[in-house]
């Protein structure tokens, strides 16, 4: 199912959170939002699960307008970043309530939840509590209880952030291989832009409450559109300058302290630019 | 690290903690314990088998049971939506109506008694103002008594309930919330599972309160319950073993019950993930929604504070017969107050008992809490558990076990010459727990690098804790002695039980001595009096709050 917001405004107080977000995600996409703590991304994933009431624009899932709807009723699965798995009740029992929700019962409930656990590979602790899992396993269970209702969007909050370093590369993988397996649109969100860059179909990078700018990994990588998303993407080295002339469509030819330099950009002679050099990119010569 | 190291001071405060324990709160129960279940140096259960045989006993039993049954279920009716409301809506008014809420503390129910019969009697206020003939304090008392306690044990629900909803981590009602649960199931399957063990322990606490009261069925004229028969029994407590048989069956209840909750709740409690996105979790209200939470919670106080009203009402009455509101009124009482021998004397008793007891319970406090997260000392667990004992401990029962205990040829301790000592003891023991819980706080929050840093400079451990420890938990244990200290003021049963002279009567003994006479104004009298207690402990209780702030729910929890 296909995700359209239009010009969403959230404001705590007097704070301006979500500051009027546009986006299409598209139906199966794996979808992130990207940004440093306090963005608004959060609160985002927050207003697409019903917890947030927006203050002004709109929301859909496919044709249907979400704004009012409560949380309840919106058939997403959401992964919370501290997992929330309910300690009074087992694993499975954790799996089985959104189906318990929906009335499913008996064998279909059984035969889902094992399905569920097995594509998180956790069939063999349907039986114990939340309390005698370690955090990744944790993190399994409450991605299971998420897919096993069939959402429409899947919601994953910072999913990894709670994860020694190892175990983040390897449920990186799972996320990936799960996505390919269910085709569920996914919006994940995460300040770790290495996780986004390896995941992600597209990325929108937010800033100040604001998308700074949306696209494909490579996208973003090669053609950030602004200081600010090339830093978040990786480190680089800032040249400032003016353009001298236009090349071609795509490249132009700038002035810098350094000398004269061709790059890649869209912008008129004159125009005063700052252009981003990464490091892995500079290759040192023996002299 | 703590220190293990066996210091004369720990020594010596191990040693003072043991005795006091040993003379005031084990040996009384000791001494109880055989007298219901020793004839001759043989163990028998003879008295036992004899007191269920008798219709007397096992009708104040049931009464006393059902008592406590009811009050703890009307209690939690009111505390649960009460407590949701609190905790996760934000509306108008919220500080003022949660302070009003808690009302119900600042008065003994037995004082309120005394105004509702004028309200609720047959020849009552609301009889007469609609022209009514019902008995509303129905089965000689019953009624009166359990509504008389849920008005005024729902607080202790309340701040039970409430702190155990506010330890629910928010992401796991979102988390059904998000699986597609409405409202009320969400409250169903997550919530109320979760705060069961918090509701537990504040429902153990309201039913030992509730079964144990003294003061309500008196002044209702109850007699066939198990506080009322006891009490019966303090004049002939050195020959008839049935005094002892019945504080015996009231100890082993409550301290089972105690101890099952204990069990259960130390079982069940889960490690709440504290790390969740919390922001915005009290949803605010407004419009019909704000309207219709606001006049609910009127309701509430507005019934809560109905003893309050009439014991004012009652205090200012100089003619009050067969008419809805008095006759006539005046300050006169208040003047009666301070001329009386009898009321002043026991203002003044009043005062000194409970500076007293509030001074050795800072003391003790201190060493239990200090020794408990300071020290690392053997039979921790059992010192924790001397100091909770009391919670289990109704006044009642203890004051029981002094009077037969103590009944020694020491006239500065034996009660029937000069209770000054025992009843300073009782309100002491039976208060502690609020000051150990309250030093405990303090004591836990107050990082120990600050101490080692003292010690790391040559101070010594005496002077570290003088300098640098007692002066971090201060507020703390101001707190707590002033709870003390306004508690003791207005204890009700060891008062009723211990002060057997009128000399050394305290106030709430002297009220229910009034309420005793013929005099027609003494009820008027009697309520003046309790309206001044009611100020005091209101005015004690706002500057407690004022100091621990929210963490004064904590010292009304049984967990």
């Amino acid at each position: 199912m296909n995700v359209i917001l239009r010009n969403l405004t959230k404001r705590f107080d007097s704070t301006l959170v979500v500051n009027g977000v546009s986006l299409d995600v598209a139906d199966g996409e794996l979808f992130f939002l990207l940004g440093p703590s306090g963005c608004g991304k959060t609160t985002l994933l927050r207003l697409l699960a019903g917890f947030y009431q927006p203050d002004a624009g709109e929301i859909r899932f496919g044709p249907r307008p979400m704004n009012g709807v409560p949380p309840n009723r919106r058939n997403t699965g959401m992964v919370f970043q501290n997992y929330a798995l309910w300690p009074h009740l087992n694993v499975f029992e954790n799996v089985a309530y959104g189906l318990d929700v929906r009335k499913v019962t008996g064998a279909e409930r059984s035969r889902r939840v094992e399905e569920a656990l097995a594509i998180v590979q956790m069939n063999d602790y349907a039986k114990r509590s939340p309390a005698q899992l370690s955090g990744g396993q944790q993190q399994r269970i409450a991605l299971a209880r998420a897919l096993v209702i069939r959402p429409d969007v899947l919601l994953l909050d910072e999913p990894l952030s709670n994860l020694d370093a190892k175990l983040r590369l390897e449920m990186r993988e799972e996320i990936r291989r799960i996505h390919r397996e269910t085709k569920l649109t996914t919006i994940y969100v995460t300040h770790d832009q290495q996780e986004a860059l390896a995941l992600a179909d597209r990325i929108a990078l937010m800033r100040d409450g604001g998308i700074e700018q949306v696209g494909t990994p490579l996208e973003l990588y090669r053609s950030p559109r602004s200081a600010f998303v090339s830093e978040f993407l990786g480190a680089a080295h800032f040249i400032e300058g003016n353009v001298v002339a236009v090349l071609d469509s795509h490249h132009v030819r700038i002035t810098t302290p350094i000398g004269e330099l061709e790059c890649a950009a869209d912008a008129q002679p004159g125009q005063r630019v700052t252009c981003a050099v990464r490091p892995n990119d500079v290759i040192a010569l023996r002299g | 690290m703590k220190p293990r190291a066996f210091t004369p001071g720990t020594v010596a405060m191990l040693a003072g903690l043991a005795a006091f324990f040993g003379l005031f709160l084990v040996y009384p129960v000791v001494w109880m314990l055989r007298g219901a279940f020793v004839v001759d140096g043989r163990f028998t259960l003879e008295f036992f088998a004899m007191a269920f045989r008798s219709p007397l006993v096992v009708g104040a039993l049931t009464n006393s049971f059902l008592i406590g049954a009811l009050v703890t279920i009307f209690t939690t009716l009111l505390a649960l939506p009460l407590a949701h409301l609190f905790t996760r809506y934000d509306f108008p008014c919220k500080t003022l109506l949660s302070a009003l809420l808690l009302a119900p503390m600042i008065l003994p129910p037995f004082v309120g008694a005394i105004g509702m019969r004028q309200f609720f009697g047959t020849f009552g206020s609301v009889n007469l103002l609609f022209g009514l003939n019902i008995d509303w304090l129905g089965g000689g008392g019953f009624w009166g008594v359990v509504i008389m306690l849920t008005l005024n044990l729902y607080p202790i629900m309340f701040l039970n309930v409430s702190a155990a909803m506010a330890n629910v981590d928010p992401t796991l009602r979102e988390a059904a919330e998000n699986m597609g649960a409405p409202p009320w199931r969400v409250f169903r399957t997550v919530t109320l599972p979760l705060i069961v063990p918090g509701c537990f322990a504040g429902a153990i606490l309201v039913f030992i309160w509730a079964f144990t009261d003294l003061g309500t069925p008196l002044i209702f004229g109850l007699s066939r319950v198990v506080s009322v028969q006891i009490f019966d029994r303090v004049t002939d407590v050195g020959t008839n073993p049935m005094g002892y048989v019945l504080v015996c069956v009231v100890l082993l209840l409550t301290v089972a019950l105690f101890v099952v909750s204990k069990r259960l709740v130390g079982a069940k409690r889960y490690e709440m993930l504290a790390r969740g996105h919390t922001a915005g979790s009290e949803r605010r209200l407004s419009g019909w929604r704000a309207a219709l939470v606001l006049a609910g919670i009127g309701a509430v106080v507005a019934m809560a504070l109905v003893p309050h009203a009439s014991v004012v009402l009652q205090s200012l009455a100089d003619r009050w017969f067969f008419t809805v509101l008095p006759s006539e009124m005046s300050f006169d009482h208040y003047m009666e107050v301070f001329a009386h021998p009898l009321t002043v004397s026991s203002v003044r008793n009043s005062l000194f008992y409970s500076s007293l007891s509030a001074g050795v319970d800072l003391v003790l406090g201190v060493m239990i809490a200090y020794l408990l997260t300071r020290r690392k000392i053997p039979g921790a667990s059992v010192l924790d558990a001397m100091a909770m004992l009391p919670l289990a401990l109704p006044g009642l029962v203890l004051a029981f076990g002094y009077v037969g205990g103590f009944n020694w040829k020491l006239d500065w301790l034996n009660p029937r010459d000069n209770p000054t000592v025992l009843l300073v003891v009782a309100y002491s023991v039976r208060r502690l727990p609020y000051i150990v819980r309250s030093a405990y706080a303090g004591f836990q929050q107050t990082s120990i690098t600050l101490e080692e840093a003292s010690l790391n400079l040559g101070a010594s451990a005496w002077r570290t804790l003088r300098k640098i420890t007692i002066p971090l938990v201060m507020a703390n244990l101001v707190a707590g002695t002033v709870l003390t200290f306004s508690y003791a003021m207005l204890e009700v049963s060891d008062s009723l039980i211990l002060a057997m002279r009128e000399k050394f009567y305290p106030i709430t003994k002297a009220i229910y001595s009034l309420m005793g006479r013929i005099e027609p104004n003494a009820p008027s009298v009697a309520s003046a009096l309790g309206v001044l207690g009611m100020l005091l402990l209101a005015a004690s209780l706002f500057a407690a709050s004022k100091v621990l702030g929210k963490k004064m729910g904590q010292l009304f929890r049984a967990g």
